[in-house]
């Protein structure tokens, strides 16, 4: 590699530094974050609180803090339901082929063209809100771009000799998909994977933002937003802490999946 | 031709799925139209023959067959929140809002990322080049709600340039909403132009590597004339079929700025209706953005085989 | 004397590296002469491109001409103003290179594309552009150019695109043409015609040509001098017959050195595989609401192989060698007819692209031994260290087991992949051209590893190949396929010799290319671009598969059943000419 993947470390370290303070945030905040504290309304940034206070008095660096717990929660769990389903939906129909393949990719094909916050509003508002049923919406609508991304993987390397290599040594066609042609696909699975957590990251922010999300008391990010919104006059710095943490832990896991695309070069 | 037709029927097929999919969902979850016109505390003879009498007992199938024919003809129903309204006439002006809102923010991606990406790949490695690269990808990991509070304060708050919240109707004065619009556009657009940029780059520098740049040169082109007369058609291709995911993605925004700003658009009604569980206006909202999104990538599809010589010959 | 048209002296071109600089010319000096051909050989990687492509301003953004100069009619071109070189490209010099199906534009019409150079060097009106591309067009051999120049690259087969690749350098009549490779994509009787037409072209316009190639043979029959690269730097230069008659240096020795030999030791008499009347089919799905049909791919094949035989199969692509690699070996199951294969043989195969058969996800180390944990082989010290044998055994080193194919040069993988088909205990091997993507020197190796190893286990070889010299030396026992139907089969000795089919007979020429008189055999009595679309089409539907493309064919040759001809023991030829001089002499 000529230049060091500056993507990758820089995005790498981001993303780490937020996955610390959210771990530390499950275990100790300076402030209960739902500690409601009627002499200390809509405070400027200060020693006592770095970041201010809400308008009911809340300390918003504890906020922030449990609040990306609940945004990491939410992001690992979505991309492992459709990482998973995905690969080896994906997997499956790419190595065998025929109609099941047809039907599913343009099923897929379909639900690719809609803009997943449609989708994930559609989902909402079928199953009602709360923290469970986002990670289960957007696990399944996460479900078809991994398949989508492992299954032309596997189609690539379907027909290559060294697959025909193993079908002549009566390799199993199971043993053929995971020994032989997925470990070729890491690579694509880690930067899908990684903009998985991106559109997590955003499809969560926004739905709580909008109040379909997660629902009051849980501390979230995009909920504090939109609390901070109503005050933007009076108390602009509500807003920036949250904003910035959405801002920062996006552009981490997008820097990651450049820095996975460019290692695959 | 052959390949119009075959698009066009796969274009009928899907719009047909896609309605029985937003039609089925909905009935499937409890509460329904004679439920809501009579509250809660309708006794169950009551309901039962109201269901009865409004066809809501009929199979699934034909009920499905009744209301898209209704739907065809823009007929929703009625709002079950406001009573004896029609959902299409709740529809109406927002749904002009947000045509409004998306095509100010389509402009504004096509003015602005084609030449830049251009100009990006031309220069890759370059300041330029690096500068918008960077500032791409910052603008990116942006949401567009909290753009869109940035802007409020810098613009609306502070600089004084609008007034938050003060959305004037197109029927006013269409020019006055229109000017509104703007910054709510630049919340949707800037994004979106990020990602344009970065993939018209991406597309561009991907074809000057090909072999037959390397023939345009040795034809003796000068480097503008190969990217103009040979690139750039080439690279154009992929990105005509990302614009329709451009525009898919314009629509998910406006759902999610019109909230912050206080546009009375299509998304904002949706999530009113989301939170009051209005289903027909729900149902005909789905309805009407899939549409629009099916539609727009058959024409892109068609777009994709006038300009790709390969496709049109399939 | 006439100054030479280019003079390059000493000229040195370096790449910035990772560690260090890599200089891929190292101080080159030679001349191109007015109206000659001069052949530039060596093998992938030594630098034999990069000269041409500084000549044409064409070198990589991150090249670094450090020293030399490059006169083209005398003036310097790297002290030129760039705009003036551009000036150049295209009008007095023009390039052909390897690749014909990625080098055309695949979005803009073909006469466009070959008009170009007149659009940007001339002031001719629109018209009298149409008129020289047209003419250009026919003077490659390329017919109905009206409606050619309306279609798109993706419309035309590899050996039409390469003739508009030759049109569009020649449209504006340079003095110095420059083909890298021309012919290496191209099948053999294609790469003939090619050939042939280079040869017309520098005899008719008196044109220079600087011709790069990897391919002796296609060197010796085109060029009048030859240089020989080797890392860098000539190592030889002079008139193509005394270098390679003669040849002085070590690495022109190497590459003019023999293919090893096979004298036919070690045959057994059991039967190891035998086809009896295969037909072999492939589905075909017709667009939208799937009309399946189906292709009728291999016609009536039968085959036989002995123990510790090794049995040549020639044809060129498209032929169907692959598909009877694949029925033979199980992959392919949609054929009627009889394949019995041994039960002990095992049957593996080694592939042609070195680069596809190696999984790269995975270490030496786990490719060879997956054979022996599907073999059951649960011992994993067991594994390791026949894994380690074998691969001494194929010439590397154990220290091959920790490393991943990407690190390994074509010939290395090619030695991973037999010694893989070892591990499997393998009696029957199928080598699918398994030399013809490796340089001239690490082909004479791996073939005497093959031959080695088959020494030493006396397993049956089927070899395949388009390559003649190759089989020809290699194998005991020839078959020669023709669209999926074996056209003729002896011992090498016989067909080689006495080639009786039309087909094997211009095959033999165009490997041998004995000048105009294949070359006009070749054309036959179609156009080339006829033959072309021929070869591209599918079987006529009655009579003999190369009716088309045949000097000899006559009206008999359409009858439905091609009969078979026996011209000795073991040769026998499908010609219906054949047939019908056997029947004059019984009658």
């Amino acid at each position: 590699m000529k230049k060091k993947n500056f993507n990758l470390i820089a995005g790498g370290a981001i993303t780490i530094f937020f996955l610390l303070i959210a771990l530390l945030g499950q275990i100790w905040t300076p402030y209960e974050p739902t500690a409601m504290d009627s002499m200390a309304v809509n405070l400027a940034p200060c020693a006592a609180h770095p970041f201010g206070t809400d308008n009911f008095g809340r300390d918003i660096l504890s906020r922030v803090m449990a609040g990306s717990g609940s945004t990491f929660f939410v992001a690992v769990s979505t991309v492992l339901i459709g990482g998973f389903f995905g690969t080896l939906i994906g997997a499956l129909t790419g190595y065998f082929g025929g109609w099941a393949d047809n039907m599913i990719m343009r099923f897929n094909d379909i639900l690719l063209s809609f803009p997943s916050i449609l989708l994930a509003l559609i989902f909402i508002s079928l199953l009602g809100s709360g923290s469970y049923n986002i990670i289960l919406a957007l696990g399944i609508l996460f479900i078809p771009s991994f398949a989508r991304i492992v299954r032309s993987e596997v189609i690539r390397y379907r027909d290559l000799d060294f697959v025909k290599s193993a079908r002549i040594m009566r390799a199993g066609h199971m043993r053929i998909i995971f020994a032989h042609i997925l470990p070729n696909a890491g690579v694509s699975i880690l930067t899908a994977a990684a903009i998985g957590f991106n559109n997590a990251v955003l499809a969560e922010a926004s739905m709580s933002y909008l109040g379909l999300g997660i629902q009051p008391p849980d501390p979230s990010l995009g909920r504090m937003l939109s609390e901070a919104q109503s005050y933007l006059s009076n108390a602009p710095w509500y807003a920036i802490a949250p904003g910035v943490t959405i801002i920062l832990i996006i552009l981490g896991f997008s820097m990651v999946s450049e820095g996975l695309r460019a290692l695959k070069e | 031709m052959k390949y119009f037709i075959k698009k066009l029927i796969t274009l009928i097929i899907t719009l047909l799925v896609i309605s029985f999919l937003s039609f089925a969902a909905f009935s499937v979850i409890p509460g329904d139209a004679a439920l809501s016109r009579l509250g809660k505390d309708a006794t169950k003879e009551q309901l039962l023959a109201l269901r009865e009498e409004m066809g809501l007992t009929d199979p699934l199938p034909e009920r499905y067959v009744r209301w898209l024919k209704g739907a065809v003809q823009g007929d929703f129903g009625e709002s079950y929140r406001y009573e004896g309204i029609t959902v299409q006439s709740l529809l109406e002006e927002p749904l002009f809002v947000t045509v409004l809102l998306s095509g100010i923010a389509l402009l504004m991606i096509l003015v602005f990322s084609i030449p830049l990406g251009i100009a990006s790949a031309r220069f890759s490695g370059k300041w330029l080049d690096v500068v918008t690269n960077q500032i791409s990808q910052i603008i990116m990991a942006v949401p567009p709600f909290f753009l869109g509070m940035i802007l409020t304060y810098v613009f609306g708050l502070t600089l004084h340039l609008f007034q938050p919240g003060k959305f004037i109707s197109p029927r006013e004065s269409f020019w006055k909403s229109v000017e509104y619009l703007i910054f709510p556009a630049v919340a949707i657009a800037l994004p979106k132009i990020a990602m344009v940029v970065k993939f018209l780059r991406n597309s561009v520098l991907a074809q000057l590597s090909q072999d037959y740049v390397r023939t345009a040169f040795s034809k003796g082109n000068t480097s503008s004339g190969v990217l103009y007369g040979h690139v750039l058609k080439n690279a154009m291709i992929p990105v005509v079929t990302f614009l329709a995911m451009v525009i898919a993605e314009i629509l998910a925004g406006s759902i999610v700025v019109e909230q912050v700003f206080s546009v009375p658009g299509i998304g904002r009604l949706l999530i009113s209706s989301i939170l009051n569980r209005d289903y027909p206006v729900v149902q005909a909202i789905v309805l009407y953005v899939t549409a629009v999104v099916v539609i727009i990538n058959f024409v892109v599809d068609i777009l994709y085989q006038l300009l790709d010589p390969r496709v049109r010959s399939v | 004397m006439m100054k030479p048209l280019v003079e390059i002296k000493n000229l040195s071109i370096r790449f910035p590296e990772e560690k260090g600089i890599f200089e891929a010319v190292k101080g080159v000096s030679f001349e191109i002469h007015r109206g000659e051909i001069l052949g530039v050989v060596g093998e992938s990687g030594s630098g034999k491109s990069m000269s041409a492509l500084a000549l044409m301003g064409l070198l990589p953004k991150d090249a670094d001409i450090f020293s030399g100069e490059i006169l083209f009619n005398g003036r310097d071109l790297l002290k030129m103003e760039e705009d003036e070189w551009r000036k150049l490209r295209g009008s007095e010099m023009g390039m052909v290179f390897q690749e014909p199906m990625t080098s055309l534009n695949p979005v803009l019409p073909i006469g466009k594309q070959v008009g170009e150079s007149l659009r940007l060097h001339t002031k001719l009106s629109e018209n009298q552009i149409r008129e020289k591309v047209e003419e250009a067009m026919c003077e490659v051999g390329l017919t109905d150019v009206k409606r050619l120049c309306r279609a798109y690259p993706h419309e035309l087969s590899g050996g039409m695109r390469q003739r508009v690749m030759l049109a569009q350098a020649m449209v504006s009549s340079p003095s110095l043409l420059i083909a890298d490779e021309p012919t290496t994509a191209l099948d053999c009787v294609v790469q003939a015609q090619i050939l042939s037409l280079l040869r017309d072209i520098h005899e008719k316009k008196g044109t220079s040509i600087l011709f790069i190639s990897h391919d002796l043979n296609v060197v010796r029959a085109l060029c009048n001098r030859v240089l020989v690269v080797y890392k860098g730097e000539i190592v030889e230069e002079g008139m193509t017959q005394e270098v390679l008659c003669h040849p002085r240096h070590e690495y022109t020795r190497s590459l003019v050195a023999r293919i090893p030999a096979y004298d036919g030791r070690g045959q057994g008499e059991r039967e190891m595989i035998r086809l009896d009347n295969v037909n072999v089919f492939y589905d075909v799905k017709n667009g939208f609401f799937r009309k399946n049909g189906s292709k009728h791919v291999i016609h009536d094949m039968n085959l036989t192989a002995r123990d510790g035989e090794i049995v040549g199969i020639v044809g060129e692509s498209g032929c169907g060698k692959s598909t009877l690699c694949k029925t033979i070996l199980g992959l392919h199951t949609n054929y009627t007819g009889n394949v019995w294969i041994r039960e002990d043989a095992r049957p593996q195969m080694v592939f042609q692209d070195p680069f596809g058969s190696l999984n790269p996800a995975r270490t030496v180390g786990w490719i060879l031994e997956e054979p022996l944990r599907l073999r059951g082989i649960r011992d994993r010290s067991e594994r390791k260290k026949r894994v380690s044998d074998m691969l001494e055994k194929v010439g590397l080193d154990a220290s091959f087991a920790s490393r991943r194919p990407r690190e390994l040069s074509g010939g290395q993988r090619q030695r991973i992949s037999i010694g893989a088909a070892l591990l499997m205990e393998s009696r029957l091997l199928i080598a699918d051209e398994p030399v013809s993507a490796l340089d001239v020197t690490i082909q004479s190796q791996i073939l005497e590893l093959l031959l080695r190893i088959h020494e030493e286990r006396k397993m049956t070889l089927l070899f395949i190949s388009h390559d003649l010299n190759v089989v020809r030396r290699f194998c005991s026992r020839v078959m020669v396929i023709y669209k999926g139907q074996i056209v003729e089969e002896g011992l090498s000795g016989e067909v080689y010799e006495s080639p009786a089919h039309p087909y094997t007979r211009l095959l033999l020429g165009a490997a041998s290319m004995e000048t105009e008189m294949e070359a006009s055999y070749a054309e036959g009595k179609t156009t080339s671009e006829e033959k072309e679309a021929a070869l591209c089409a599918g079987t006529g539907s009655f009579g003999c598969a190369f009716y088309d493309r045949c000097p000899a064919a006559c009206s008999i040759c359409r009858q439905e059943e091609i009969p078979v001809t026996a011209l000795g023991e073991t040769h026998w030829v499908r010609c219906s000419v054949f047939a019908e001089k056997a029947k004059g002499k019984i009658n």
